[in-house]
């Protein structure tokens, strides 16, 4: 097709008919929620994270209240405890990280000019667990029921069953539910930003926002996974009795504090990143030039990204480790503040050399980089060892961290809400209330926070339900609660701004004149995204490229039509973004509920010690998810296949390793990996904290060597068939690559029993001590991880069985290698340390 | 501001203090108050200028020479500074073999200590109060009985937590003889904002006869409290040493009258007070492991607590 | 026919995962001094017998770190025009991963020198 033919309107506008019935919404009551496009579910997410946030905002209320004066009783101590957990889990768990998740959701498309994200139907799968575990965790506060053991869960308060109740396991159990949407959110943003690119938009041309959720997408697959490590441990005591954190049988607590925090440290730069990330898309647009210095800022978030995972320890700078082992990380936590004053400083340099349009967004974003640096020096402050081991569980952190989290989350989001809101509806917000509800907020967050500090310097520790008059901060406390009320006004403010919304004139295309590709969306927001995917020359190409929004809409770039019918966008290739393929979305389907509400009944069932009923969820959770996959993806395509204008050809087939699909399943490793790498880290933990490790005696000698290297050599052979099935395959050889698969499902099948036998075997108790309690861990794991192994290699002998793998079309032979792959190291590293190391011990 | 406010409280404030680290730390915060205040300013005067500057104020390179400047070099040169700085506090003071070590173990929600005995004799147990010698250096052996506890007097030095299946170790050197209080800040359950205690900074000469005074089993005579005591099995969980009560399960009482506080720190040493306790103190200390006696008449409570406050070592009493 | 180091230094391609090759060096480092010693003051209840290996391991880090911020040097200093490098060519590209690769390595020369200096001042397990 030439640039020719989009001359012609009737052409035109056959190509917009057709793209708008590929990608019209479901309808009906029922129907609408099955939909998988990005604008319908990232505003869901937005709208369900944003009430979570009201949720924990009112929580927090009523804690000011009772904290107003001394000595106060509005509430319990039980409900108190109650109250901060859930503030706490809620708004980290259920506001910021989802936050960021939905708000990427709706914008990464828009940002690259996508159709819509990869994977849309597992964006579905994301929200639907996201909302089904946080009205789990969030409505347990209604029956009384709340976790009350803070949002850090420090055992052994948490897992002594006798001194919590079923709140530590909603905790653990709901939230690690909703870590797995999270993680899985990530796969999808990180394949977004590498694969899903307009032809053109290389690396350094990539917008800011893009480069972010590149960077926090992978903080959050190396970061959640030691948690998910963590809460597995955690709930094999509360439910099991295995003693990972009891020191009588000798198990140790700061486990747990390592696991958490090694997670807990760069959930903070998780929920901050993306902050700067806004404001390096909305300070260009009102200082009207390029952002000064895009390299430093990719400096800076990767340079945070790395630095924000040797940080952990300061949250346990009170614990008694050795002060030369605190010392390397108060060092660590020096060194994170200069990329954060590198972004600073980029952002004032943009606007010292730009021309400054003063504007809502804009105020809010200065406003909030004020509140950030307070709280920034604080950091400074606490970072510092020996200040810290007078701030720390104070006051002074309370003030601290919300002086981060309300400069660095909260203010930049609703600042981003009145910049982005025109994108979303196409309509702005009221300049006069939003400016109205910034002074109030900003006048509020000071005067709750502020005092603060000063409370925490004379005395007052943190997670207390009440303090007495004596210690003299009843006056600063009463400030306190007054700025609390003040903030609640002018949030409310904002959310009366926001429901006014629906009665307001359209605002025109792109309101605050920006240069960027999101900006694209017209008023009425079609589903479909772009008219045609840009050829990107310019990091802002609506200002820089000439007629650039005219040619969109006209269809004169690429892909301007959906002649199959299908849900179509463009792969290409991670660096310079050269077009590689043409893929097949997902449609609106019912599956990913499904499979969310299936998945979700078994964490919820188990809180409840309802394992029958659980196992009959995981079986049902398996089947949805292979239905899913086996209706949903690998699909031949009915041609080989199709241009997309321009004379460029692409195939609608791709596998192997510049495919999306093997991507997902690459990073989604590397999550496993990193779980994985949590418990090895546990075993070897224990081994540091033991003079005698493994120790001896009866129930505690195992696992042997025999079993755990029968169970190697197993998984070595299941990875050998299953490579060698790929290259046969490839060759031509269907049959011999249906033959090496079969053999690699019994290897994979007697490498389950062979990984358990090891500790069956020599009666390893693991209720007894923690080293049986570790080994058995670590042999499930790997067991489980065989298990997974043969359903795969069975489903991939099926689809090569049933002719939808062939030796062109072998995405799902070359995706489960990767698995394979890393289900060799799992195994190599679990059987020789377990059957290995307790020998050269 | 802070002048005015922290008037109110010096009894546990990191700025009221009485210790030697404490102090260090103290002089070190206020360097860093002023210094990042200081910086807070100029950044807020250089984004205000810069916002109010015309377009093109500065040039693309001056704009990348002000970020590498003021975003990198100065930040890690001054960063690096203040590390250097702050790592000599890090070293804990000296201890020798002779210096006073004392046990102090955190249970819900209350604080066992335990000296050495004096002379070499057997320890001394007691509870909710920590008494130390000013000027000698004290080592502080931290463990937590039950949950994750821990140990801070604001005035005296930082924070140490105390773990269960852990001995953690604060050395301490008071510098100003004083009343003082202390609290526990790791979250430990129901009741951790009930979980304070009494910290006295003696003379040397003092706490040598108080601990003396302290070593001896409590001055005890026959009183209706005392067969209320044991009537209602207080001895089941408590000692009172010289009395047939010797339990370990909640804290000795031996020289109970003598504390400045009762219910680790949170209720006035008077007998109200301590009869209220003595009846519910699941009411006033929610989560408290010590049962609710509400059969108890409030007279019989009174008449323990009568007993209760009068044991006190000789030397001490009034 | 047989490269010289200067040539296979300019041929050499930065790409994502060279990007990160001097923050990777910063976290083993800080890595190993903490595993080492933490390890060293739970199972010997002693510090690391040997310090030495602190300033070896120390400077080769610092070596690496170093090295690729100056390959990354030589390759932004390839011919075209000066920043911001914002065009859509191979050249562009090439330098914007170059100079982010240059300003990562001086970041992870800051993080190494910044962890080195407790070994130095604090050597007990305390």
């Amino acid at each position: 097709m030439s640039l020719h033919d989009q001359d012609d309107p009737a052409l035109r506008k056959a190509q917009e008919e057709r793209l708008r019935a590929v990608w019209e919404a479901p309808k009906g009551l029922f129907f609408r929620w099955t939909d998988v496009n990005n604008n319908r579910v990232g505003n869901w997410y937005v709208v369900t994270a944003f009430g979570f946030m009201l949720f924990a905002g009112v929580l927090a209320l009523i804690m000011r209240t009772q904290l107003a004066v001394p000595d106060n009783d509005l509430v319990s101590a039980n409900t108190f405890n109650q109250l901060f957990t859930l503030h706490g889990s809620t708004m980290m768990f259920l506001f910021a990280v989802p936050m960021f998740e939905a708000v990427s959701i709706i914008l990464l498309p828009q940002l690259l000019a996508a159709r819509d994200l990869p994977f849309p139907r597992l964006s579905a799968f994301g929200y639907w667990s996201f909302l089904i575990g946080g009205v789990f965790v969030s409505g347990s506060i209604f029956f009384n029921a709340a976790p009350d053991g803070g949002w850090f869960m420090y055992p052994p308060l948490t897992t002594r069953t006798d001194l919590s109740g079923l709140g530590a396991d909603i905790w653990m159990l709901g939230l690690s539910f909703i870590e797995v949407s999270s993680v899985a959110a990530a796969v999808e943003l990180i394949v977004g930003v590498l694969k899903c690119r307009p032809p053109g938009m290389r690396l350094n041309l990539m917008p800011l926002y893009a480069w972010y959720i590149l960077v926090v997408a992978v903080m959050i697959l190396f970061a959640f996974p030691p948690l998910i490590a963590g809460d597995i441990l955690f709930e094999l005591e509360r439910l099991l009795n295995w003693p990972f954190f009891d020191a009588e049988r000798g198990g140790d607590p700061l486990l747990w504090q390592h696991l958490f925090w090694i997670f807990g440290h760069p959930e903070v730069y998780i929920v901050f990143l993306p902050s700067i990330a806004l404001f390096a898309m909305l300070v260009p647009t009102f200082a009207q030039r390029h952002l000064l210095g895009y390299p430093w800022i990719v400096l800076a978030a990767v340079g945070t990204a790395f630095l924000s995972f040797g940080l952990w320890v300061h949250h346990m700078f009170a614990t008694g480790l050795p002060n030369i082992s605190l010392a390397f990380f108060s060092a660590a936590s020096e060194a994170v503040a200069i990329p954060t004053a590198v972004q600073i400083f980029v952002l004032i340099g943009t606007l010292w050399a730009g021309r400054v349009v003063w504007s809502t967004p804009l105020l809010y974003a200065v406003g909030s980089l004020a509140i950030f640096v307070i709280g920034g020096l604080t950091g400074v402050m606490v970072a510092i060892a020996p200040f810290d081991w007078q701030a720390h569980d104070t006051y002074f952190i309370v003030a601290h961290l919300h002086y981060v989290l309300i400069g660095g989350t909260l203010l930049p989001l609703f600042g981003g809400l009145y910049y982005y809101w025109p994108l979303v509806t196409g309509k702005k917000l009221s300049d006069r209330m939003g400016r109205t509800a910034f002074w109030i907020m900003f006048a509020g967050a000071n005067l709750t926070f502020f005092p603060m500090h000063l409370s925490g310097m004379f005395g007052m520790p943190r997670r207390v339900f009440t303090y007495p008059a004596e210690l003299g901060i009843g006056g600063l406390n009463l400030m306190s609660t007054v700025g609390a009320y003040a903030f609640a006004l002018g949030v409310l403010i904002v959310c009366i701004d926001l429901f006014r919304s629906p009665w307001r004139q359209k605002a025109g295309r792109n309101p605050w004149n920006a240069g960027t590709l999101e900006w694209l969306v017209t008023p009425e927001n079609e589903n479909w995204g772009v008219r045609s995917v840009p050829l990107i020359e310019s990091r802002y190409p609506i200002w820089d490229q000439p007629d650039f929004v005219k040619k969109v809409d006209e269809g004169r770039f690429f892909l301007p039509d959906a002649e199959e019918g299908r849900r179509e966008s463009i792969i290409t290739t991670v660096l310079d973004s050269r077009p590689i393929a043409v893929i097949r979305l997902g449609t609106p389907s019912v599956l990913p509920m499904l499979t969310a509400i299936a998945l979700g009944s078994v964490f919820i069932l188990t809180t409840y010690h309802l394992y029958m009923a659980a196992l009959v969820g995981a079986v049902a959770t398996l089947g949805f998810v292979v239905a899913w996959l086996w209706t949903g993806t690998g699909e031949i395509p009915e041609k080989p296949e199709k241009p997309i204008g321009h004379g460029i050809t692409l195939p609608l087939y791709i596998s192997g390793s510049s495919s999306p699909g093997w991507w997902a399943m690459f990073i989604t490793m590397m999550a496993d990996a990193t779980a994985f790498s949590g418990l090895v880290f546990g075993y070897f933990f224990y081994w540091t904290i033991h003079p005698e490790f493994p120790p001896s005696g009866p129930g505690l000698n195992g696992p042997g060597l025999f079993w755990p290297m029968v169970a190697l050599g197993l998984a070595a052979a299941g990875w050998a068939a299953t490579i060698g099935a790929r290259e046969v395959n490839a060759r031509g050889g269907t049959g011999a690559a249906r033959l090496l698969l079969a053999i690699g499902i019994v290897a994979s099948m007697a490498g389950i029993a062979a990984g358990l036998a090891g500790p069956w075997t020599s009666d390893l108790v693991p209720e007894q001590h923690v080293y049986p309690a570790i080994v058995w861990t670590l042999a499930i794991w790997t067991s489980a991880h065989s298990g997974v192994a043969a359903i795969m290699q069975s489903y991939t002998l099926a689809r090569s069985v049933t002719g939808r793998l062939t030796p062109t079309y072998d995405a799902e032979l070359r995706n489960i290698s990767v698995y394979m792959h890393f289900m060799l190291l799992t195994a190599a590293v679990t059987y020789l340390t377990i059957g290995l190391f307790p020998v050269l011990a | 501001m802070l002048t005015l406010l922290s008037g109110c409280n010096e009894r546990q404030s990191m700025f009221a203090t009485f210790g030697l680290t404490a102090e260090r730390v103290a002089a070190l915060t206020i360097f860093m108050v002023v210094a990042g205040a200081l910086i807070f300013i100029a950044v807020m005067a250089l984004s205000r200028h810069a916002i109010r500057a015309p377009e093109n104020a500065i040039s693309h390179t001056q704009g990348m020479r002000m970020v590498l400047w003021l975003g990198g070099i100065v930040p890690a040169v001054s960063l690096l500074a203040l590390l250097i700085a702050s790592l000599p506090l890090m070293r804990p003071l000296p201890v020798t073999a002779a210096d006073l070590v004392v046990a102090v173990e955190g249970e819900q929600f209350w604080w066992r200590v335990r000296y050495p005995g004096p002379n070499g004799g057997a320890p001394v147990e007691t509870a909710n109060q920590i008494r130390v010698p000013v000027g000698q250096t004290v080592e502080l052996r931290l463990t937590g009985a039950d949950v994750v506890h821990s140990f801070w007097v604001p005035g005296l030095a930082g924070k140490m937590d105390m773990i269960p299946g852990r001995e953690n170790r604060l050395v301490v050197r008071a510098t100003e003889a004083g009343k003082y209080r202390g609290q526990c800040t790791e979250f430990c359950g129901l009741s951790h904002a009930l979980m304070a205690f009494d910290v006295v900074a003696m003379e040397p000469a003092a706490f040598n006869r108080w601990l003396a005074a302290e070593a001896r089993p409590a001055a005890t005579q026959a009183a209706p409290g005392a067969a209320l005591f044991e009537q209602y099995g207080c001895a089941a969980c408590h000692a009172v040493r010289g009395t047939a009560a010797v339990a370990r399960i909640g804290p000795d009482l031996t020289h109970f009258g003598a504390r400045a506080t009762a219910a680790a720190g949170i209720l006035p040493m008077e007998r109200q007070a301590v009869a209220r306790f003595i009846r519910d103190a699941g009411d006033v200390k929610p989560g408290a492991r010590m049962p609710t006696y509400a059969h108890m008449s409030a007279a019989d409570s009174l008449q323990i607590a009568d007993w209760l406050i009068g044991l006190r070592p000789t030397e001490t009493r009034p | 026919m047989k490269l010289t180091w200067g040539q296979r230094v300019r041929e050499a391609r930065v790409t994502l995962w060279t990007l990160i090759v001097p923050p990777t060096v910063w976290a083993v480092h800080f890595l190993t001094c903490y595993l080492w010693v933490a390890i060293s003051c739970a199972k010997a209840g002693a510090f690391p017998r040997y310090p030495w290996a602190f300033v070896a391991g120390t400077v080769a880090a610092l070596a690496i770190i170093v090295a690729s911020g100056v390959i990354a040097w030589i390759q932004s200093r390839r011919p075209g025009d000066p920043p911001p490098h914002d065009k859509g060519t191979d050249n562009d590209r090439l330098r914007f991963l170059a100079v982010s690769t240059m300003l990562l390595a001086a970041l992870s020369f800051v993080g190494v020198v910044f962890t080195a200096v407790p070994a130095v001042m604090l050597t007990d397990c305390r």
